[in-house]
């Protein structure tokens, strides 16, 4: 622009010397412009260069006592100036906010997160729910009794010989003020959780297909893998005639529950009074997929459980005639069950009441 | 149990092509859990016979020699050696260079190799037998002594196992899955067990001819019930000498240590048949052999040294004078088989199972024969005892002399009998099965079956009567499982559609459970029902009406649970030692001696059983930790569907609660719990330090779970409502409460919500700076600037005007 005017032989515009002040203005204004790096910076420069008492302003005054003629095309070129000037400062502006933050000072982004809740329920309650669900949407009930029981519904309705051993004191807890009496006067905290179910098939009658986790108590020396109290969990199906080889979904629902995965099982002889057949239940090992290894002791099969078809003795307690009513129980302890999933190596942190271990179950 | 295979072979012919994996599965899968299988030659893997030519001394030690020994390859070794019985022409057992033996026959195999001994070369090593663990089948009699095969006669080179006869497997038998079939307890059992899983034929044990006459031995068993039969057979011309190796060898492979020939045939016959037999000095029995309880006072030297002090409860084998034994669980040592014994009294008897499990539990004593009678044997069992034993004398005392034999059986038992129809099998097998295939199993397993009607009529052999079968579904196992459980498809059960469950307070106890930890960061416990003594005392706890256990786990563990609260303070105590800050709660049973009632059979009287919630908040700030526990109960409702909760002081202060923060928890009109901070006095006792305690329990029974959700929706307020905070100073008497009541008094207010409290210089002595928020709102048009300073000043006024406030700053 100012080549332009210097062409039309308008010496006298450089005489009066400020082409030149607005030459520099704009130079010096846009370096100033370039090297702002803060919004708040920029706004200095801004009212610096083209605010109501900035550089620029100071100029156009001076062009007020130019000679007349000169007026015009000095103002023009002023406000050109200006203009571009504004210009400048208005994209710098925009850049400066799209790379701006909200908030002075530095940031950790490493720093970890906010824990919203510091509560879980219990390791157990977790794993007895998950079965819980399980078994519910296959239609069953949930069901529990009384944790004090007699010896009529812990022994004698589930075919114990009167001299089995799990009735001496050294394996249950009796309640004192009871050690004369016997049978439904004999009371004690229960030792198991099958008597349960025939309290539920005394009220409910058959069919019958329910569930019954809860606590269950034994006398016992306590070391890493043994309990006073600890939990089971047991499931019964009762039918006419079911067959023993339907059994195996209870053992399914939980084994694929617990595991995620299709569990491979068999079913092998096992004894106890209360079941007729009787099986122990073994999974396949999932550490060595049935190779053989320490876990399975080499055989390639876990045992996991055991389970049956109700005693005939246990079905007339229940009121229930054996010739017609037969099903399936299995029990299995929720405690183990639980040390296997997580790998816990003692079974007496389930009762400690311990934070640092109940915590990592969150 | 350790089961010899050699000796099961003896009595039944195995199939030839049976593995050991596939014996192993079959029997764990049909009848018993097989936990191992363990070749003996492997664990004497790496050792030959060796047969010593010469013997030098060694030029620079006085305790080795320089031994040339032939073990098998071209020229002799030099093996330098520290054996003091050392011969030429000696049998022994040498370790060779580059065998991998395992030292005491277990752990790791290690590599031999050639070695320097003071300066001279040995190429190996002769072995103790203690060095193989066989130190209890070649007894050193003194240190040092290196094992000395040379009677076994066997070639220099030959592997030591074969020359020793250990080419066997030992079965391992899980015991507990042994325990209803006492037929299994020996080798005859277990071979019968695999002839009939396999169909192979039973050798049957040879019956020997029995002598006339009981000579001059009588036998009174005084209690029948618990001696059912007694047999005592007296040989005369015994010696006490040790056994062959072939007989040793037998007993010691399947865990028992030879003694001397008498006693190993005793263990022998029980072993092969058993049942358990036990031998007697004849010249240390005065009179007449008497089964009987002991009396008060009698006390018995047993075998192993200990001496009992009998009850009258302890069955015992006497004679005229003194108990000589402990019946079925061990002998007395002064008069069993001794030194000098050349006359034996031979017992065979039967012992019922729960005497023998008293007696033996209550000496904590258990023995081979102990723990067969616990089982329940069968009488008839003597019968081939008796043959087995008669005929081992025979064999092992050839100049021995049976001078009489007397049987006493007053109470012969009963074969066991069941009716059970083929249809009945099929149905509950979900499988066809034939009336020939269900007769030929039950054949193979002794039972004898007449089918007519459609009806089996099934006999139990006499070693499968004591017990373990006696209805259909014994006879369905039996067919069941010798058919092999996996060879049954698995047919998946019919479900029924009846009706969607609906269990409300099951799902309701679930809710609290989720709702507490969560909404409110609780961590769920648990604790044992038994409670410490010095938490009941630390709560105040009233015992009058806890129930308590007969063998408690500990003397100050005797009580049982009537609150959770007691268990509560030792949680918090514990993990006080962790954290300062923490929330916990548990849910489960308390219980009561009263109120006793039936909950099935009318017989059964149970006690009073509640279900109890109970949690504790634990922090710095009392009055903090306390409206945290507040709102967990008082926003519960909402989660579980049930009836809001309320709080009111209704009845007394709870005895651990501190005067100033207790509150009863009310639901509707009842108090059903109690929240407070833990007083001073109840934490010292407890042992709670530093932090304060927060505690609730309520009886959870008493909830009652809604039908379904009862909350409703609220329309929109049409104009935009307004808040402002005020902080009013006010006297420490006034309560939130009117305060709340009398702010929601005022023209418009919508909502009052406590924002927060202050004490302090500031406020002055006696008084509380309270702020809280209020909403305004109108339906009538939006609220100007002069509506909403109105109602602010309207506020204060109130506040200013009932409880002498004034605004904070003011
Ligand atoms: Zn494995």
């Amino acid at each position: 622009m100012f080549d332009e005017l210097k062409e039309q032989g308008m010496e006298k515009l450089a005489e009066s010397g400020l082409l030149e002040r607005l030459e520099k203005l704009k130079k010096a204004g846009m370096d100033k412009i370039s090297e702002t790096s803060l919004p708040q910076d920029l706004r200095t420069v801004r009212a610096n260069l083209v605010g109501r008492k900035g550089e620029l302003t100071e100029v156009l005054k001076s062009v007020g006592q130019a000679a007349p003629e000169l007026r015009k095309v000095l103002g023009q070129a002023a406000n050109e100036v200006k203009e571009i000037l504004t210009q400048a400062i208005d994209q710098k502006n925009e850049e400066l906010i799209n790379c701006a933050s909200c908030f002075e000072g530095a940031a950790d982004i490493t720093l970890p997160g906010v824990d919203f809740t510091s509560g879980g329920l219990h390791p157990i309650t977790q794993m007895c729910y998950d079965l819980n669900d399980a078994f519910r949407s296959l239609g069953f009930e949930v069901f529990s009794e009384p944790e004090i029981t007699s010896e009529l519904y812990a022994f004698d309705n589930l075919n114990f010989a009167p001299e089995h051993p799990a009735r001496e004191s050294m394996d249950t807890y009796w309640l004192k003020g009871h050690d004369e009496e016997s049978g439904a006067k004999r009371l004690c905290l229960r030792p198991h959780l099958t008597g349960a179910s025939v309290r539920y098939l005394q009220q409910h009658g058959a069919p019958a297909r329910f569930v019954y986790p809860g606590r269950v108590y034994r006398n016992e020396t306590t070391d890493a893998r043994h309990e006073r109290a600890f939990f089971q969990y047991e499931a019964l199906i009762v039918d006419k005639d079911f067959s023993f080889a339907s059994g195996k979904v209870l053992v399914k629902t939980i084994l694929d529950k617990i595991f995620g995965m299709d569990v491979e099982v068999r079913m092998r002889v096992g004894f106890f009074p209360f079941v007729e057949p009787g099986f122990e239940i073994d999974m396949r090992c999932l550490v060595c997929g049935g190779e053989g290894c320490k876990v399975c002791k080499h055989v390639g099969w876990i045992e996991v459980m055991p389970g049956g078809t109700p005693h005939p003795n246990v079905l007339k307690a229940a009121g229930l005639d054996p010739a017609v009513w037969s099903g399936f129980y299995i029990n299995i302890g929720l405690d183990r069950l639980v040390m296997m999933r997580y790998g816990v190596d003692d079974v007496r942190l389930f009762h400690s009441a311990d934070l640092r271990f109940l915590d990592q179950f969150k | 149990m350790k089961l010899s295979l050699n000796w099961i072979k003896k009595y039944v012919d195995l199939p030839e092509d049976l593995t050991m994996e596939k014996l192993t599965y079959d029997l764990t899968m049909c009848t018993v859990e097989v936990e191992d299988a363990v070749d003996l030659a492997d664990s004497l893997g790496g050792l030959v016979v060796g047969k010593i030519i010469t013997v030098e001394p060694h030029p620079d030690a006085d305790k080795l020699r320089i031994c040339t020994v032939d073990v098998g390859d071209m020229a002799p070794s030099t093996i330098v050696c520290g054996g003091i019985n050392l011969t030429p022409g000696q049998l022994t057992v040498v370790a060779k260079p580059g065998a991998m033996v395992r030292w005491h026959g277990v752990g790791d195999p290690v590599e031999i190799k050639p070695a320097k001994l003071r300066g001279v070369m040995s190429y190996g090593m002769i072995c103790s037998s203690g060095e193989i663990g066989l130190e209890e089948l070649f007894p050193a009699s003194r240190e040092a002594e290196i094992m000395d095969i040379t009677e076994l006669g066997a070639k220099p080179g030959s592997p030591a196992a074969e020359a020793l006869g250990l080419k066997d497997i030992i079965l391992e038998i899980d015991n507990k899955s042994l325990t209803n079939r006492p037929d299994l307890w020996g080798h005859y059992g277990m071979a019968r067990e695999l002839a009939a899983i396999y169909d192979r034929k039973l050798m049957s044990l040879e019956k020997s001819d029995l002598p006339e006459g009981s000579g001059d031995l009588g036998i009174v068993i005084e209690n029948p019930d618990r001696c059912p039969r007694y047999a005592a057979i007296t040989f005369k011309n015994i010696k006490n000498v040790p056994s062959p190796f072939e007989l040793k060898s037998m007993i010691w492979r399947v865990g028992m240590r030879p003694i001397n020939l008498p006693v190993d045939i005793t263990n022998y016959v029980m072993l092969a048949t058993g049942q358990p037999t036990h031998g007697f000095d004849k010249n240390h029995i005065k009179g007449n052999i008497h089964i009987r309880t002991a009396k008060e006072g009698e006390k018995l030297e047993l075998l192993d040294g200990e001496v009992l002090d009998l009850t009258t409860a302890d069955l015992v084998i006497a004679d005229e004078n003194n108990p000589v034994a402990l019946a079925g669980i061990m002998g007395g040592k002064l008069d069993s088989i001794l030194e000098d014994t050349t006359e034996i009294i031979l017992e065979l008897a039967n012992f019922t199972a729960m005497g023998i499990r008293r007696t033996a539990k209550r000496f904590d004593i258990r023995t081979e024969a102990s723990s067969r009678f616990e089982k329940s044997v069968e009488p008839q069992r003597i019968d081939v005892a008796i043959a087995v034993a008669v005929n081992m004398f025979k064999e092992y005392f050839p100049e021995s002399e049976i001078v009489g034999l007397v049987d006493s059986y007053p109470l012969p038992l009963k074969n066991s009998e069941v009716e059970v129809s083929l249809s009945f099998l099929s149905r509950r097998l979900g499988k066809e099965l034939t009336a020939e295939e269900v007769i030929r199993i039950l054949d193979n397993l002794g039972f004898k079956t007449e089918a007519r009607d459609g009806m089996f009529h099934v006999t139990a052999p006499s070693w499968r009567s004591t017990g373990d079968i006696s209805l259909p579904n014994d006879i369905l196992e039996e067919v069941a499982r010798l058919m092999g459980y996996e060879n049954f498809d698995f047919i998946p059960p019919k479900v029924v559609l009846e009706k969607p469950i609906n269990q409300r307070k099951v799902e309701m106890e679930r809710s609290v459970r989720e709702y507490l930890a969560f909404r409110c960061g609780m961590q769920e416990i648990f604790t044992y029902p038994w409670i410490e003594d010095e938490y009941i005392e630390a709560s105040c706890a009233d015992t009058s009406n806890m129930l308590c256990l007969s063998t408690p786990p500990s003397p100050d563990e005797s009580r049982l649970r009537s609150t959770l609260i007691p268990g509560m303070m030792k949680g918090v105590f514990t993990n006080l030692r962790y954290f300062d800050s923490f929330r916990i709660f548990e849910l489960t049973q308390v219980f009561a001696d009263k109120n006793y009632h039936s909950i099935n059979d009318p017989a059964e009287q149970l006690p009073e059983i509640a279900r109890h919630l109970c949690g504790a908040f634990v922090g710095p700030d009392p009055r903090f930790l306390f409206r945290q526990a507040k709102g967990a109960l008082e926003n519960m409702h909402r989660a579980v569907h049930m009836e809001p909760l309320s709080f009111a002081q209704v009845a007394a202060r709870p005895l651990w609660a501190d005067d100033k923060l207790w509150l009863n928890i009310m639901y509707g009109e009842e108090s059903i719990g109690c929240i407070g901070l833990i007083s001073l006095r109840s934490a010292r006792k407890a042992g709670i330090k530093r932090s304060m305690t927060v505690l609730f329990e309520i009886d959870v029974e008493k909830l009652l779970p809604l039908a379904s959700r009862q909350n409703r929706y609220m329309r929109l307020p049409e104009y935009p409502c307004v808040d402002f905070d005020l902080s009013i100073v006010f006297d420490e008497k006034v309560a939130w409460s009117d305060i709340y009541e009398t702010a929601s008094k005022v023209e418009l207010v919508k909502e009052v919500r406590f924002i927060d409290e202050y004490r302090g210089p500031q406020v002055g002595e006696g008084k509380k700076s309270v702020s809280f928020r209020t909403r305004i709102c109108s339906n009538e048009g939006t609220l100007t600037s002069e509506k909403i300073e109105m109602i602010t000043k309207q506020m204060i006024k109130k506040m200013s005007k009932k409880f002498d406030g004034n605004v904070r700053g003011a």
